[in-house]
């Protein structure tokens, strides 16, 4: 019995969600449960008295052309199921058809009379002429795709092939698109909006009656599930005038009851003679015990009880839904709904979950007591659920659809974009200025930072990853660092990123551990066995990490990153565990200046202080200072003064509102793999040569090395970015020089030698300048004279002051101190010159 | 006409139910009505506006509840506290041949007929509570009709007797209603005030007996379901302070459905309802509804024309009252002036424009005692709502200061950063010791920096958080500058004598809330020249100060605005700038000054 319980019609239960309750329009059509019951006994092997006569069953099978093929032992003989009941309510669903004589107990079934067109009562539904539209729909339709091509007559409908791709694997439900439904025949599509109920009786009548045609075999009932509506309504805007009625909206779920059983079914027993009574189906959400026991010889009164492990049950849950948090208007408070699952759609969301649903709105009235007929004026709604997505499109669109949802009807959805606004997408990025207009639409209430914006601009679009057959990967993702003076609104540009970008996460470096940041390895509390658990970095796979207080966090977290940021993979090897996880991850970083307000006397490393083996992983490093600028202070005041004094609006700059912000990105990030034009290439070529150049300044014999190839690479992600954001598929040559002057603003500001002046890409990767390191190799050649001249080999050793008083004498290191000595004398010792103890340098 | 026949203040569903049939008798199309009233809310606004009936309606509250008789007239001042969505209900229905509403009332008044003679309308529910932090003065003196004192004696039976009143109550109102036919109407106008008394027989009845009501019901905590019809949801926001007039209704509906109270029930019920029991939660169905600003709560509000000598002499008033209050410190004084007079009049982006938080600092304990005590009486006696809010480690690691919405009940559990528009938070700081904050606390203090900030809200909604605007005036107390609450305006205290403790003349007091309520409000702007005045000014005293940022210059034009608002002027002068430079030089002196 327990695998009877999934043919179960989905349409019936709704009707009577709870004993207590009732629908005021009353439930119209319950035909596919009376058929599924009828087809269902027909192979138990319940003793009944019913049974079928097997002439029934050749008939069944090749009838197509009955309609409403409805029939049970209880008198509920027509196809709407106005059984006699005693619930006033369900004198409101009297039925004009006339398909339904009475049919004796043997039932062979009638012939409808074709004539008479049949209506579903209080409608315009004409019962034949939908189910010839769903089957017309159904046989036929195919995909635009297909239909212009040759092969249009091989290749069988869209929902044929469904069908027989839903009974290989045994499915019991049909997803049918509801937009599909409209291209092929919107008429259908309204009907079916109007009077969902009818119509998807009848939608599963006509399913039942080709399951059989294409294989006889499959016993189970397929249900039809709808989904994409073409409009989806707001939770707020549903009202009196969508009771009845097809909706779809988009919501939270907040809270998911306990799974509910619900009888179907119920068998009863006599407690004096043991006779089971025949299944008694549920009715109006009520099941009429037996009042005296049907065998003839015994008629025991009450003595009839419910033999629980023989009824049918089916699940049945609760879900409330809340509005997502964008659609609540100001000084509002979210709206909830309540959902009605069934079935195979209980438990298919937990709370948290964004899901979008359609199903069909209702309403009931509710009864003062249990016992009382009266009703209030109230009436409760709920949605009969019908179909259920998930959905997260608060986000940028992530490029692999790792989190869709695994509810096998909308896996096939993902967000797609529809035309219209690919078009205005297009439109917008062929405007000449769409590359600023973009910068002035990222964080637009963060004053100035131009520059800061653009890069943080390319990190969004990023270039493109690209994998070589040997085996080497190139990372795409482009990893900015921002240090800068405390009250730069570093923070609130991390936010807005987050905010922004797909599946980011937000740590702050002094909140974070290492493996926090990257994966650790726990014991499961339920099955003792170790697990790997995801940390942000891995977690924000395909997205953007933002670390803030990047400079407050552990050395330990910190060396973390170094594999994340260029093999974008995490590695784990511990408790058994050895593996590498994918951490495709951007990294947009923020740090204060090592005292905490940007020294300018000291050099950009000493200020930003962070080991340079990961100053050199970042793309990007921009300086955020505070610098005296009138014309910038001039700004900053008359901003101040119109936000004080103007009207608000009037100040609003143009800039793009952050949905199609975020739509653009994903599109772009989605549709967009620019190439590298020759052209680019070779101005590329160029720009680097000339860059490393620029260190043989005239007049210096320094040479100072300019940049590495690791700047090559990220110039190659940064131009492939900027042409992401024209839309183009072709990285042209300005890309490529406004790649350069990025990094050269964000060089300059960062990589300025205080002493020389120039750019040193030296100071970033090794952490010493080059002429500091002149410097020192002038201590060391000096140190190396001095005790060459006072020392003599295995003589008495001197100390370092007396060194260091001997080095001033001589007058070339009067800038020197103690610490730089010690460390020339080190290196010294390690060349095995001298032998250092303590403070005493003794010669060798 | 209608008017004659029914007591709108006692009889407003009459009221309803007349016109209703005279709109229908008039052959109108009742699909015409759905969402939208069909000339009853006009009778009333006639009744309540254009007749001033307004006076005469009882504003219900902790006393009056006692007296107040369901199905009549009240007013009901509250914040909005929580939505509980739309309610769908069978608005109108055919009983038999003709027509009945049951518009703004609960229950119907005859058995309901098969559905498709019936429109489903619907209604939003608000719950309401009173405003938080209200004081005294704001409540008006209403008209005393009487008092019922209760004897508790048969509180064990309460249930039961209670069920009695309701049943009499019912087969009363029923009885009423039958004689809306025209017939019946001449019996029931002669046989009304025997009705009439043989009602409130009951219903006093009922009140002593169960005397839950008032049992329940303490000064703060009166709170009420209201449901609003026909209105654009806009109108009503949350954390708005409203008046009600509607129908006060008991309804039986929720003591039966306790019952059978299940889980299954309440998956699809609003759940919300079964924890607001009626008999201590009214039911107010809403007629019309007004937003109420500071001067409509002001009791005998002098209606003058802001006037700059009037407003200068009231201003110089209260100077010397609040220079009293904080022991001669004159600067403080003007400084709090500010800040009682800042709102926030418009957000750009994130930013709050119009906010002056004002933190006072070098209070110790024992000086707290004296001034803020004082301060803190003073603030009661000139802004409506205000509050205060003892800073501990304690306080901070328990107290739910944001509201937190509960998914069990449905309901948003309120905090007490739930404030209404306006509302005055005291914060004394100083009784903060040295402690251990655990996460309740930090998300407490990171709440209040962030109201300091940008004056909004988070609530709690479990699975996201929501910023609700607010717009609260805070004030700190604190030994040395606040690292938690980091105020707009930081001024070192310097009492040169303990306060006065003189008592104000009430005219005196009646003035100055006037003066703060009126002037808060206005209008103000300033001229292209002063503009660009004080962008030379700003930019100059950046140049001479790197540290000085855009936080500052937006305190600096606050002030200003805030200056000429004192003054009642519209418009910012040269002189007035002047001034708020001269204070602003005088609060960093007194800040660089090291006790």
């Amino acid at each position: 019995m327990a695998s009877d319980s999934s043919p179960v019609n989905f349409n019936d239960g709704p009707s009577s969600p709870d004993d207590s309750f009732s629908s005021p329009i009353g439930n119209t059509f319950s035909s596919p449960a009376e058929a599924s019951r009828r087809r269902r006994r027909r192979r138990s092997t319940t003793p009944s008295a019913f049974a079928t006569p097997p002439a029934q069953q050749s008939r069944f099978a090749t009838s197509e052309a009955t309609p409403t093929p409805l029939r049970s032992r209880h008198t509920n003989t027509n196809g709407r199921r106005s059984a006699p009941s005693s619930t006033p309510m369900a004198a409101a669903t009297p039925s004009s058809t006339d398909d339904a004589p009475p049919s004796s107990e043997g039932g062979e079934g009638f012939d409808m009379d074709e004539d008479r067109p049949t209506y579903v009562w209080g409608t315009n539904i004409s019962v034949n002429d939908v189910k010839a539209a769903i089957v017309r729909f159904l046989k036929n339709f195919r995909e635009q795709s297909f239909q212009n091509s040759e092969s249009e007559y091989h290749l069988e409908g869209k929902y044929i092939e469904t069908i027989k791709r839903v009974l290989e694997v045994e499915g019991d439900s049909l997803d049918v698109d509801a937009l599909n439904v409209f291209d092929y025949d919107s008429d259908l599509y309204a009907k079916m909006v109007r009077y969902p109920l009818e119509v998807l009786a009848i939608f599963d009548i006509v399913l039942m009656e080709m399951v059989p045609l294409i294989n006889p075999l499959f016993e189970k009932h397929i249900q039809t599930r709808i989904y994409n509506l073409k409009t989806s309504t707001s939770m707020r805007n549903l009202n009196p005038s969508d009771i009845e009625r097809m909706v779809s909206l988009k919501g939270m779920i907040i809270r998911c009851s306990s799974i509910i059983p619900e009888i179907r079914e119920a068998i009863f027993r006599c407690l004096v003679c043991g006779y089971y009574s025949d299944p008694v189906a549920v009715d109006k959400g009520k099941i009429a015990e037996p009042t005296v026991c049907l065998k003839e010889e015994c008629q025991a009164r009450n003595s009839m009880t419910l033999v629980h492990n023989r009824c049918r049950f089916t699940d049945k849950q609760i879900v409330r839904l809340q509005e997502t948090p964008d659609e609540i208007p100001d000084g509002g408070t979210p709206h909830t709904v309540s959902l009605l699952m069934h079935d195979k759609l209980v438990d298919t969301g937990k709370p948290g979950d964004r899901v979008e649903v359609t199903g069909i709105y209702r309403a009931m009235t509710v009864r003062i007591g249990p016992t009382q007929r009266t009703v209030k004026s109230l009436f409760k709604t709920y949605i009969d659920c019908l179909h259920i997505k998930k959905t997260d499109k608060s986000r940028m669109l992530t490029e692999d659809q790792m989190e869709v949802d695994n509810f096998p009807g909308g896996s096939a959805e993902d967000i797609i974009f529809d035309e219209k606004k690919v078009e205005e997408l297009k439109e917008l990025s062929k405007q000449p200025d769409i590359y600023d207009r973009l910068t002035r639409s990222l964080a637009p209430n963060i004053w100035e930072l131009e520059d800061v914006k653009k890069g943080l601009l390319c990190q969004l679009f990023g270039g493109n990853a690209l994998k070589l057959p040997s085996g080497a990967s190139f990372r795409g993702d482009i990893n900015i660092l921002l240090v800068g003076d405390p009250g730069t609104s570093k923070s609130q540009l991390l936010q807005y990123i987050h905010k922004l970008s797909p599946r980011g996460i937000y740590t702050s470096g002094r909140g974070s551990s290492a493996v926090g940041l990257t994966a650790y390895v726990t014991k499961d509390p339920e099955t003792g066995e170790t697990v790997l658990e995801s940390g942000a970095l891995v977690l924000s796979d395909r997205g953007i990490c933002c670390i803030d207080e990047f400079d407050k966090m552990s050395d330990n977290a910190r060396s973390m990153l170094h594999e994340v940021m260029e093999q974008q993979t995490v590695s784990i090897a511990k408790a058994g565990i050895i593996a590498s996880l994918n951490a495709r991850t951007s990294v947009l970083a923020c740090a204060n200046p090592s005292g905490s307000r940007y020294n300018p006397r000291l050099s950009v490393i000493d200020n930003i202080y962070l080991p340079p083996t990961l100053l050199s992983r970042f793309d990007l490093i921009y300086l955020i200072l505070d610098k005296a600028d009138e014309q910038i202070d001039r700004r900053l005041a008359k901003h101040i003064v119109s936000l004080h004094f103007e009207n608000p609006e009037s100040i609003e700059q143009d800039v793009l509102e952050l949905p199609t912000l975020i739509a653009y990105v994903s599109y772009a990030r989605k549709y967009i793999h620019p190439q590298l034009s020759d052209e680019a290439a070779e101005e590329l070529t160029r720009g680097y040569v000339d860059l490393r150049r620029r260190g043989n300044f005239p007049g210096s014999s320094k040479k100072v090395i300019t940049a590495t190839p690791r700047q090559i690479e990220s110039l190659i992600r940064l131009s492939e970015a900027l042409a992401r954001i024209r839309f183009s598929e072709w990285v042209e040559k300005h890309d490529v020089m406004e790649a350069f002057r990025l990094l050269e603003v964000a060089m300059q500001q960062s990589a300025t030698d205080h002493s020389t002046g120039t750019i040193d890409m030296d100071l970033i990767t090794t952490g010493i300048s080059a002429s500091e390191r002149m410097r020192r190799e002038s201590l060391l050649s000096a140190t190396r004279n001095i005790i060459m001249e006072k020392m003599q080999l295995g003589g008495p050793s001197m100390r370092l002051l007396e060194i260091l008083e001997e080095l001033k004498k001589q007058g070339s290191g009067s800038e020197f101190h103690l610490n730089d000595l010690r460390n020339a004398v080190t290196s010294l010792a390690s060349e095995g010159f001298v032998a250092l103890h303590g403070d005493a340098v003794k010669r060798i | 006409m209608v008017g004659v026949a029914y007591d709108c203040l006692a009889n407003p569903l009459g009221a309803v139910r007349s016109s209703f049939e005279k709109v229908m008798a008039s052959d109108s199309d009742l699909a015409s009505f759905d969402g939208k009233d069909w000339g009853a809310i006009d009778l009333f606004r006639n009744f309540l506006f254009d007749q001033s009936g307004l006076s005469q309606v009882p504003i219900l509250n902790h006393k009056t509840i006692k007296w107040v008789q369901p199905n009549t007239l009240v007013r009901f001042r509250g914040m909005i506290q929580d939505m509980l969505g739309n309610e769908f209900y069978a608005g109108a229905y055919k009983d038999g041949t003709v027509w009945r509403t049951n518009k703004f009332m609960d229950v119907s008044r005859f058995p309901m007929g098969s559905s498709s003679d019936m429109r489903i309308w619907e209604r939003r529910l608000i719950y309401c509570v009173p405003v938080p932090g209200q004081n005294s003065w704001t409540e008006s003196e209403a008209v005393m009709y009487r008092s019922v004192d209760c004897e508790f004696q048969q509180r064990d039976k309460r249930p039961r007797s209670g069920d009695e009143a309701i049943d009499s109550m019912d087969s009363l109102v029923s009885s009423d209603g039958f004689q809306g036919s025209p017939s019946a109407k001449k019996m029931r106008e002669n046989e009304h005030p025997s009705q009439a008394t043989q009602f409130q027989e009951s219903i006093t009845g009922s009140a002593c007996s169960s005397s839950s009501w008032e049992l329940n019901i303490d000064r703060d905590s009166l709170s009420c379901i209201v449901k609003i019809y026909d209105s654009p949801e806009s109108d009503l926001k949350l954390n708005e302070v409203f008046e009600f007039v509607g129908v006060l209704t008991l309804d039986s509906e929720f003591q039966v459905d306790k019952d059978e109270y299940d889980e299954f029930s309440n998956g699809f019920g609003e759940d919300a309802l079964v924890h607001f029991p009626p008999n201590k939660v009214p039911r107010l169905h809403c007629l019309i509804h007004r937003k109420l600003a500071v001067h409509d709560l002001l009791q005998h509000s002098p209606m003058m024309e802001p006037k700059p000598d009037l407003v200068k002499g009231i201003r110089e008033a209260l100077l010397r009252h609040l220079t009293a209050v904080l022991g001669n410190d004159d600067l403080a004084a003007h400084f709090m002036l500010f800040h009682l007079l800042s709102r926030v009049n418009s957000r750009v982006d994130t930013v709050a424009v119009g906010k002056l938080s004002l933190n006072l600092t070098r209070f110790s304990k024992e000086s707290v005692s004296v001034f803020g005590t004082q301060l803190s009486l003073a603030i009661k006696n000139l802004l409506p709502f205000t509050h205060c809010l003892p800073l501990t480690v304690e306080y901070l690691n328990t107290a739910s200061l944001a509201p937190r919405k509960d998914y069990e009940t449905n309901r948003l559990t309120t905090g007490v950063l739930q404030l209404a528009e306006g509302t005055h938070l005291m914060i004394d700081e100083t009784q903060l010791q040295s402690g251990t904050l655990n996460s309740v606390g930090v998300e407490n203090a990171r709440l209040l920096k962030y109201l300091m900030e940008f004056q909004k809200v988070e609530y709690d909604f479990k699975y996201y958080k929501m910023e609700i605007p607010a717009d609260i005036q805070l004030l700190i107390l604190s030994e040395g500058k606040s690292n938690i609450l980091p105020a707009d305006l930081v001024l070192p205290f310097q009492p040169s004598s303990v306060g006065s403790s003189e008592t104000v003349p009430t005219e005196a007091l009646e003035a100055w809330r006037w003066y703060l309520a009126i002037l808060r409000s206005l209008p103000h702007s300033i001229d292209s020249e002063m503009q660009k005045v004080i962008e030379n000014d700003l930019v100059e005293a950046r140049q001479a100060d790197r540290s000085l940022g855009s936080q500052d210059f937006s305190r600096l034009l606050t002030m200003g605005r805030l200056m000429s608002l004192s003054l009642g002027e519209a418009c910012l002068s040269l002189e007035q700038w002047q001034m708020v430079k001269e204070l602003e030089r005088l609060r960093r002196a007194r800040l660089q000054l090291k006790t």
